[in-house]
């Protein structure tokens, strides 16, 4: 029998066990911020992550994906690990400089508010009334986050 | 404003930056691989890290292990948040029930940590989250 026949859907697996890992990795974070600067922290949380790195090359290196636009997918995966890498940086800053894990978590958790603006502005997609409504609580939720 | 506000708004930007980039790569390449070059752009950034600036050498093992153990929950959460969707899930749930995640740091820290949080910082997280699902969702 499946487990989505038993009433346990994997992507439900799937998406508890990321709200655990994510969940978990905010509050070590701040572990490690009250005895390491930003810098080293990220160096350690490379560490941390090349088992991972390992495991998905080896699957990558099964799949021999060889789409057109490849070279141009990459640039901007690379990209995107150079500005969350960043991002990291001042994650950690935020944590090592006082902030509270149990504030700063919520309002970094914010940052899809960012994706959407530029989904707004660059990619001149058009927002939702939910959206335009998660957009406002959004500035709202920093504005109480900060006092 | 306080300076780690400035930081931790500092950081929402970068990572907000990454959703329309991440969109950009996996239009192009399969999301195994574009996990697999963000994890290389990692590698990198901590190259001109290590170069640039002077890591801490002699650390506690409590604070290596933490910090170790952050990468590897985060890089382990990006995986499973694929697997997620991999799996069958649609993205407005999935990623919609993927937002609570700070909600179980909040609850970690003030638990674990004893952190206290003042009524309207209470009331920001709460607010925060469902701000965080409504952004998720289409339409």
């Amino acid at each position: 029998m499946s487990e989505a026949k038993k009433g346990r859907p994997l992507w439900l697996l799937w998406s508890v066990a990321t709200i655990v890992l994510w969940g978990v990795w905010g509050l070590v974070s701040k572990v490690a911020s009250d005895g390491v600067d930003a810098y080293t922290n990220q160096l350690l949380y490379t560490v941390g992550l090349a088992p991972l790195l390992v495991f998905v090359g080896w699957t990558v290196w099964r799949q021999r994906d060889r789409r057109e636009g490849r070279g141009k997918g990459i640039f901007w995966a690379f990209l995107t690990g150079i500005l969350g890498g960043v991002g990291n940086l001042a994650f950690f800053q935020a944590l090592v400089k006082g902030g509270k894990a149990s504030v700063v978590a919520p309002v970094t958790a914010l940052f899809p508010m960012v994706t959407v603006l530029l989904a707004l502005i660059v990619l001149r997609e058009r927002l939702g009334k939910r959206q335009w409504a998660g957009l406002g609580l959004a500035f709202v939720a920093i504005y109480l986050l900060s006092m | 404003m306080p300076i780690w506000l400035g930081f931790a708004v500092l950081a929402l930007v970068f990572w907000g930056v990454t959703g329309v980039t991440q969109k950009l790569a996996t239009n192009r390449i399969t999301s195994e691989s574009s996990f697999l070059w963000f994890c290389w752009a990692m590698v990198a950034l901590s190259a001109v890290v290590l170069a640039f600036t002077h890591p801490q050498w002699h650390l506690r093992l409590a604070v290596v292990v933490a910090s170790v153990a952050g990468g590897a929950l985060n890089g382990l959460g990006a995986w499973t948040s694929f697997r997620a969707l991999e799996s069958g899930g649609k993205a407005s749930i999935v990623i919609s029930l993927i937002s609570l995640y700070p909600l179980l740091t909040v609850v970690l820290a003030v638990v674990i940590l004893g952190e206290r949080l003042t009524w309207e910082q209470t009331a920001g997280a709460l607010v925060a989250i469902v701000a965080a699902i409504l952004l998720s969702l289409e339409g």
